[in-house]
C-alpha cells in the first residue's frame, strides 16, 4: 500500500471496461486517474459532453469496478451516485444525498430533514469528517445532470464544490452537459470532456453492440458481417452527419433499416456484395423521415381494426414484423365479440371510423369548427378590417378579400408599410384577441357559414351556454390558449372574462381543412 | 321572454315553479318574528335529516281525512313531490307518482350503464393486454409503454371508461391504477404526490393538496421519505413483497396538462424504469400526431405507444338511445320535438352522453314531479279509483287530446260515447284505464314496425332519425318503396328471411321480444310469396332466362336509335316482359301490400290521453341545460319589475325612470356608451336622473353617490365594464353581445 506514492489501478480493470464500452479509452483511464484513492485523487471532477456519450454510465461502472479493485483488504473507496433528474425540489436532492451515503457507509440514524447545504454538510461530515477510516480513504459523491436539477438555488454548484474543501477525503463529481466557465467559482477542477463518437467510432460500436445475430439466408456470416459494416457507414453518411446524432438514434435508424436494406438479397435480385446496387435500392427509404422521428406510436396493431393503413405498414416494416403476434392474437379475440355482441354493425363500421378519426374536422362538433375558425380569423386578422369584412352596414353582402389588397397599396403611409413587411400574415404566429371580437365575428359569420342556423327563430340565436361550453373545450383541447394576465395560471383569472385575451393554437393547415369540412374557404376571410 | 315560459309546466301553480322567483323581504314581516325563527331551522331539517323530513310528513299526512295506514317510503315520497293542483292533490296521488318515478328511473339507469360499459368492452381488452405484452417486449427496451386512447373530444364522458380500465388493469395485471386529471395535478410535485397517493392507497388524513413537504413513512425500514419522492413508492413495493411493481399512470384528459408537466413526468418515470414499472395511459381528445407535436422529441423518445379507438360516440348514442329511449322498458315515452332537440345538440355541440343521459332523466324528474296525470302511469294494482280525484276528471277534461277525441267521436257520430266522455266521470275513467291497453298496443306497433324497417337494412338513415320521425308524423313503408321494388329475383328471397328473423327474435337492444305467435298470418304469407318467387326464379332459369326482371326493375321503355340513310331515327319500344316476370312483379306487389298493412303507426299526439305518458316539452330543458346567462342578465336589468315586483318600476317600461335600481339605470346609460366609458360623465348623467334636481329625483349627492358606486361595481361584478389603463378616469366596455 504504502509502496510508492502514485500507482494506477490494474491494467484488466481497463480492458474489461472498454470492452462494454469501446472507443472511450482515454476517458476511462482519465477519470480513473483522477478517483483512484492510490492514483491522483481530486476534489471535484468535472464531467461533461452531449447526450448519449456514455457519461454516467461509464463513471457508475468505472466506479464500481475501483470499489471491487481496492476492496482487499479494508474499504478504500465508496460511491454514491445521485441522480437530479429524480430529484424533485433542492431539499429531495439534498436529503436523497445523505440517505444515500448513509446506506452506503451502513451508518445508522442519518437525520430525515435537511434544508439546505449547510445542513447537509453537518450531516456528511458527521459520516465522513469525523469517524476514522483507513489512511488513503476516499469517497466519491457524484452528481449526476446537476445542471438539470429542478428548484436549484444559484448557489447550489459553488455549495456543493466546497463540500470536499471541508471534508478532505471526499471527491464531488457533477456529470453536465455544458459547464459554463468558472460554475463550480473555485480554481483547480479538472473538467473531463466525453465527444461525441467519430463516424469511424460510430461503425466500430455499433460492429460490436447492434450486429445482426443470424447471417441472411444464402449468405455467411463473413458476408454479413462486412455488409453491416458498410451499411453502418453509408447509414452515418447519410442520417448522422446531418441530423439524429446521438448513438441510439443511429442505432435506432441502422435496425430499422437493415431488413428494408437486405429485402433485394432476401429476394434474391442482388447479392450481398453488390454494396452500390443495394444501395441505390434502399435509396428511397433512406428519404423516410420516421428514421430521425420514429413518433410516439411504436405499436399500431392495437387499434380495433387489425388491418392498418397501408401506409403505416409501408413506413415500417419492423412494425409490421412487430404486429404478427399481437394480431394473431387479436383475431380470436374479435371473431369472439362479433358472436357474442348483437350489434354486428358495430364491429364493420368501426376500420372506417378508425380510418378518419385522426381529422380534426370528425371529431369536434360543428359549433366548436366554427368558433375555431372564428378564433383563427380573430388572430390573423387585424383588428382594423374588422368592419370592412364582417359589417353588414353598407353592403347587403359582405365584402371580402380583394379590394382589400388595392386600398392599402394606395396610401402612401400604407403603401411603405406593406413594402416593409413580406411575410405573409398567415405565416406569422397568431395574435392575441379579445374573446368578445372573437364572439362577435363568430355571430357575424355563423349565418353565412350555417345555412341551418338561420332557419332557427330568432330567440333560439343567442350565445347560450353551449357556445361557452364548446369554447371551454376547446380551452381544454388547448386548441385555443388563453394568454397573459391572470388566466395563464389557470385558476385566478375567469375563462368566460370577456375582456380576457386568447389566441388560435391551431396552424393554416389544420384550418384550411376544418374549413373545407364545413364548406368554408377560409382563405377568402383572410386579409393578407 | 315570460310568456314562452308560461306554457311549460302545466299545472304548476306554486312558487317554485314560476319562470322567474318574486323576491319579497317585506312579506316576511306579516309573519310574526317567532314563526320567521322557527321556519329557517325547520327548513335546515329538512335537507340534512331524514328523519325528521318524514315525521313532519306524517304529521302533515294525519291531517288529510283520507289518510290510510301507508307504508312509511310512500310518506317520505308524497312528501318529496309536492301536492299539485293547487295543493289540493292528495298525498297518496303525489307519493305514488314519486314512486313511479322511483321505479321506473333505476330500470333505465341499469340499462344505460350496461350499455356504456358494454361499449368500451374491447376497448378494455386491447389497452390490458397491451400493457401485459409490453412487458415482455424486447424492442420495447426501456422505453415506457403508453397507450393513447382516442377518446373523442368529449373527455368528461370517459369517466367510465377510465374507471373500466382500472378495474380491468387492476385484474389483468396486478398493477396500481393512478388516474390524472389536469385540474389535480398542476405541477410536478401535486402529481407525484396524487401518483404516490393513490398508488400506495394511503389515504391522506389533511387533503394533502398543500404545498408544504410532508412526509410519510413507507418502508419497512421507518426510513421516512418526501411525499413526492418515489423512491417512498419504491420502498412500500418492497414492504408489500410485491414483486411485480407495476404502476398505470392514466392522463385522463391529456391535452389540458402542461408539456412542460408532461416531460417532467414522463422523464422521471423513465428514469425509474428499472426499479418501478410504469405504464402510462393518455386520454386523447383529438389525435395523437397533435399530442406528439406538444411534446419533445427527447420524451417522445422514451415513449413505447400504441393506440386505441374508442367505440365513436355515435354509436353509443344509438345504443343508449335505442335502450333508454326507444325500448320497451321505458315508462316515459320523450316525445319527437325534445327528441329531435336533444339528438341535434349531441350532433351539433360539444355535449357528451352524459348530458344525453341527464337530460332523459330530467324530462322524468320534470314529468312526474310537474303532470298530475304522471299517476295514470303507475300499475293498476297501486292506482285505485279513490285515487283519482274531480282534479284528475277535470284535468284529463281540459286535455287537448280529449277534445280532440271527443271531436272525432262527434264526427264519426258516435255522439253518446261523446257525451258520456264529457258527463260521466265513471264512464271517462273507464276509458282511461281502456287507454292503458291501447297505448301498449301502440308502442307494440311501432317497435316492431321500426324493428321490420330496420331490419329490411334498405332505409337510409339512423334508428332515432327513424324513431323520431315515426313519433312525430307516423311511420309507414313509403321511404321503403322503392326500394323494395327495385330489389332482383335473389335479394326479395333474402329480405323476406330477414324479416322472418327480425319476427322470430326481435330486438335485444330494444328488448324486444320475438312476436311470432302473434304474426303467424304474416309469417304464412311471407314465406309464401318467398316460396312463389323462388320457384319463379327456377322456372325462368329452366327457360334460360338470366334473372328474374319485375317491371318496376326492367327499363319498360327503350329508347331505340335506327340510323337510315344519315338520319337519326328514335323509336320507343316495349321492352318485353315474360310470364314469370310478370308473376314475380305481382308478387313483389303483394308483398309492398302485405307490409304496408304491418308496418305503419300513428303520430303519437294522435292519441287520446297521450300526455299523461309522453312528454314533449323542451323548454325546461333548455333553461336548464342550455342557460343563457347573457340573456337573462340583460332582461333583468331592463325588466328589473318582472323580478322585483314592484309597482313604480312596471310603469317604466322600457324608458329610464329614476325608480329604477341603479344598477338598470347605469346599464341603460352603459348601452348608450361607446367602447371606453367616461366615469364622471355616467355620474353625471346618472345625477341628473336621480338628483335633487330632477322630476322625481331627489337623492342628495352623497347618498347618490354610494348608490352610484355600488352600481358600477354591480356592473364590474356582472362583466360589464372592467379598469382601462388607455385612458385616465374611463373603464372599458367589455360586453357587446350578449
Amino acid at each position: 500500500m504504502g509502496d510508492s506514492l502514485f500507482q494506477l489501478p490494474d491494467e484488466l480493470l481497463f480492458t474489461t471496461l472498454s470492452q462494454t464500452f469501446p472507443c472511450r479509452d482515454a476517458q476511462i483511464r482519465a477519470v480513473a486517474t483522477l478517483l483512484h484513492p492510490h492514483a491522483a485523487p481530486c476534489r471535484n471532477l468535472v464531467i461533461h459532453g452531449t447526450e448519449a456519450t456514455g457519461k454516467s454510465a461509464i463513471t457508475a461502472a468505472l466506479l464500481q469496478a475501483l470499489q471491487d479493485d481496492t476492496e482487499k483488504d479494508e474499504p478504500l473507496l465508496r460511491y454514491v451516485i445521485v441522480n437530479s433528474i429524480e430529484c424533485i425540489t433542492a431539499r429531495h436532492l439534498y436529503e436523497s444525498a445523505i440517505a444515500k451515503v448513509a446506506e452506503a457507509l451502513q451508518w445508522q440514524g442519518g437525520a430525515t430533514r435537511c434544508d439546505s447545504v449547510s445542513q447537509m454538510l453537518v450531516e456528511l461530515s458527521k459520516m465522513l469528517k469525523y469517524p476514522s477510516y483507513p489512511d488513503n480513504f476516499r469517497f466519491v459523491l457524484v452528481f449526476d445532470g446537476i445542471d438539470r436539477q429542478r428548484e436549484a438555488p444559484i448557489t447550489l454548484l459553488p455549495a456543493l464544490a466546497r463540500l470536499s474543501e471541508i471534508i478532505p477525503r471526499m471527491t464531488s463529481v457533477f456529470i453536465i452537459t455544458s459547464p459554463p466557465a468558472g460554475f463550480l467559482r473555485t480554481s483547480f477542477v479538472p473538467y473531463i470532456e466525453f465527444p461525441n463518437y467519430t463516424k469511424n467510432e460510430f461503425v466500430t460500436i455499433l460492429n460490436t453492440t447492434s450486429l445482426p445475430t443470424a447471417p441472411l439466408p444464402t449468405t455467411t456470416i463473413q458476408e454479413t458481417t462486412e455488409l453491416w459494416n458498410r451499411f453502418t457507414g453509408a447509414v452515418h453518411d447519410a442520417l448522422a452527419r446531418s441530423a439524429s446524432r446521438t448513438l441510439p438514434a443511429l442505432q435506432h435508424a441502422c435496425t430499422s433499416l437493415w431488413p428494408r436494406f437486405t429485402a433485394p438479397i432476401l429476394a434474391g435480385t442482388h447479392a450481398p456484395r453488390e454494396f452500390s446496387k443495394l444501395m441505390v435500392a434502399a435509396r428511397v427509404h433512406f428519404q423516410d423521415e420516421s428514421l430521425l422521428d420514429p413518433g410516439i406510436v411504436a405499436v399500431r396493431s392495437y387499434s380495433s381494426s387489425t388491418t392498418t393503413t397501408t401506409q403505416a405498414q409501408a413506413k415500417d416494416n419492423t412494425a409490421a414484423q412487430l404486429s404478427a403476434p399481437p394480431s394473431q392474437a387479436n383475431t380470436p379475440r374479435k371473431a369472439h365479440s362479433t358472436t357474442t355482441t348483437p350489434s354486428k354493425p358495430k364491429a364493420t363500421a368501426n376500420p372506417l371510423v378508425s380510418a378518419t378519426t385522426t381529422d380534426l374536422s370528425t371529431l369536434l362538433p360543428p359549433t366548436a369548427r366554427l368558433l375555431l375558425l372564428a378564433s383563427y380569423l380573430a388572430s390573423h386578422n387585424p383588428t382594423r378590417h374588422d368592419l370592412v369584412l364582417f359589417s353588414t352596414f353598407h353592403h347587403g353582402r359582405r365584402r371580402r378579400r380583394g379590394g382589400l389588397s388595392v386600398g392599402m397599396g394606395r396610401g402612401g403611409h400604407r403603401g411603405a408599410q406593406s413594402k416593409h413587411r413580406k411575410i405573409a400574415r398567415k405565416l406569422l404566429g397568431a395574435h392575441a384577441f379579445v374573446l368578445e371580437r372573437m364572439l362577435a365575428i363568430f355571430m357575424a359569420v355563423r349565418g353565412e357559414w350555417d345555412p341551418k342556423w338561420l332557419d332557427q327563430d330568432s330567440s333560439s340565436r343567442e350565445m347560450d351556454a353551449d357556445i361557452e361550453m364548446a369554447i371551454a373545450t376547446l380551452a381544454s383541447l388547448r386548441l385555443l390558449v388563453k394568454v397573459g394576465g391572470a388566466g395563464a395560471g389557470g385558476m385566478a383569472g375567469d375563462q368566460m372574462d370577456r375582456g380576457g385575451k386568447w389566441r388560435c393554437n391551431v396552424g393554416w393547415e389544420v384550418i384550411r381543412g376544418l374549413g373545407r369540412s364545413m364548406g368554408v374557404e377560409v382563405e377568402e376571410w383572410l386579409v393578407e | 321572454m315570460a310568456e314562452t315560459h308560461d306554457e311549460t309546466p302545466v299545472f304548476s301553480e306554486e312558487d317554485d315553479h314560476r319562470a322567474v322567483y318574486i323576491f319579497n323581504p317585506r312579506a316576511g314581516h306579516h309573519t310574526s318574528l317567532a314563526q320567521e325563527k322557527t321556519a329557517r331551522p325547520v327548513k335546515k331539517r329538512r335537507v340534512s335529516s331524514k328523519r325528521a323530513w318524514s315525521a313532519s310528513a306524517a304529521d302533515h299526512a294525519g291531517a288529510v281525512p283520507h289518510a290510510e295506514e301507508e307504508t312509511k317510503t310512500t310518506t317520505t315520497a308524497a312528501a318529496a313531490f309536492s301536492q299539485l293542483f293547487g295543493g289540493k292533490e292528495s298525498v297518496e296521488a303525489a307519493g305514488l307518482r314519486r314512486q313511479v318515478f322511483d321505479t321506473a328511473w333505476p330500470v333505465l339507469d341499469g340499462r344505460i350503464k350496461n350499455v356504456l360499459r358494454e361499449a368500451n368492452r374491447t376497448t378494455l381488452e386491447d389497452v390490458s393486454s397491451f400493457i401485459r405484452d409490453a412487458e415482455g417486449d424486447a424492442t420495447r427496451g426501456t422505453r415506457i409503454p403508453a397507450g393513447f386512447i382516442i377518446t373523442g373530444p368529449n373527455i368528461a364522458s370517459q369517466d367510465v371508461l377510465f374507471e373500466q380500465l382500472s378495474e380491468a388493469l387492476g385484474k389483468a395485471t396486478q398493477a396500481r391504477f393512478v388516474r390524472l386529471r389536469a385540474a389535480g395535478a398542476p405541477n410536478l410535485k401535486a402529481a407525484l404526490k396524487k401518483v404516490i397517493r393513490d398508488a400506495t392507497a394511503q389515504v391522506s388524513l389533511d387533503g394533502g393538496d398543500r404545498d408544504e413537504d410532508t412526509e410519510v413513512a413507507l418502508g419497512r425500514d421507518g426510513r421516512k421519505y418526501l411525499d413526492y419522492d418515489l423512491e417512498g413508492l419504491q420502498a412500500f413495493f418492497g414492504a408489500q413483497q410485491d414483486s411485480s411493481r407495476r404502476v398505470v399512470v392514466a392522463f385522463e384528459d391529456s391535452e389540458a396538462f402542461e408539456s412542460s408537466l408532461l416531460t417532467d413526468l414522463l422523464g422521471l418515470f423513465h428514469s425509474w424504469q428499472g426499479r418501478i414499472q410504469f405504464s402510462v395511459l393518455f386520454g386523447i381528445a383529438t389525435s395523437v400526431e397533435l399530442f406528439q407535436a406538444r411534446l419533445l422529441k427527447s420524451t417522445a423518445r422514451q415513449l413505447f405507444g400504441a393506440k386505441f379507438d374508442v367505440v365513436q360516440a355515435d354509436l353509443v348514442l344509438d345504443n343508449v338511445f335505442k335502450s333508454a329511449i326507444a325500448g320497451t322498458q321505458a315508462t316515459l315515452r320523450l316525445g319527437p320535438t325534445l327528441l329531435r332537440s336533444l339528438l341535434d345538440r349531441q350532433r351539433d355541440q360539444v355535449a357528451g352522453i352524459r348530458v344525453f343521459i341527464s337530460s332523459i332523466k330530467y324530462a322524468y324528474m320534470c314529468h312526474f314531479y310537474a303532470n298530475p296525470l304522471s299517476v295514470l302511469l303507475a300499475d293498476e294494482k297501486s292506482l285505485t279509483r279513490q285515487l283519482l280525484q274531480p282534479e284528475h276528471i277535470q284535468a284529463v277534461r281540459t286535455l287537448d287530446s280529449f277534445k280532440a277525441h271527443v271531436e272525432a267521436a262527434v264526427d264519426a257520430r258516435q255522439l253518446k260515447h261523446a257525451q258520456l266522455l264529457v258527463e260521466d266521470d265513471g264512464y271517462l275513467v273507464r276509458q282511461m284505464v281502456e287507454q292503458r291497453q291501447k297505448k301498449q298496443d301502440y308502442l307494440m306497433q311501432l317497435l316492431r314496425s321500426l324493428h321490420l324497417l330496420t331490419s329490411m337494412d334498405l332505409v337510409p338513415g339512423r334508428f332515432t332519425d327513424l324513431y323520431v320521425a315515426a313519433l312525430a308524423g307516423g311511420l309507414d313503408l313509403t321511404p321503403t318503396i322503392d326500394g323494395i321494388k327495385r330489389l332482383g329475383a335473389d335479394d326479395v328471397p333474402a329480405l323476406i328471411n330477414r324479416l322472418l328473423t327480425a319476427i322470430r327474435t326481435g330486438s335485444p337492444d330494444l328488448d324486444l321480444p320475438g312476436w311470432e305467435d302473434e304474426a303467424e298470418e304474416l309469417i304464412s304469407s311471407l314465406c309464401e310469396i318467398r316460396d312463389e318467387i323462388e320457384a319463379l326464379a327456377e322456372q325462368a332459369q329452366e327457360k334460360g332466362q338470366q334473372a328474374l326482371k319485375s317491371k318496376f326493375t326492367a327499363q319498360s321503355k327503350v329508347l331505340r336509335t335506327t340510323v337510315i340513310a344519315q338520319k337519326v331515327q328514335l323509336s320507343q319500344d316495349t321492352a318485353k316482359l315474360t310470364d314469370e316476370d310478370k308473376a314475380f312483379g305481382k308478387a313483389i306487389d303483394a308483398l309492398v301490400d302485405l307490409l304496408t298493412h304491418h308496418i305503419y303507426s300513428d303520430p303519437v299526439d294522435s292519441l287520446f290521453l297521450h300526455e299523461a305518458w309522453a312528454y314533449d316539452t323542451e323548454a325546461p330543458y333548455r333553461d336548464v341545460f342550455v342557460p343563457r346567462p347573457g340573456t337573462t342578465f340583460e332582461r333583468a336589468l331592463t325588466r328589473p319589475h318582472a323580478y322585483l315586483g314592484c309597482e313604480c318600476c312596471s310603469k317604466a317600461n322600457g324608458t329610464l325612470s329614476a325608480t329604477l335600481p341603479t344598477t338598470c339605470i347605469l346599464y341603460r346609460l352603459y348601452l348608450e356608451t361607446g367602447s371606453l366609458v367616461n366615469v364622471a360623465d355616467l355620474w353625471s348623467a346618472y345625477y341628473a336622473l336621480v338628483g335633487e334636481d330632477s322630476v322625481d329625483g331627489g337623492l342628495g349627492e352623497r347618498e347618490a353617490l354610494v348608490q352610484f358606486y355600488h352600481g358600477l361595481a354591480e356592473l364590474r361584478l356582472m362583466g360589464f365594464v372592467k379598469s382601462s389603463k388607455k385612458k385616465a378616469d374611463h373603464v372599458a366596455k367589455v360586453k357587446w353581445l350578449l
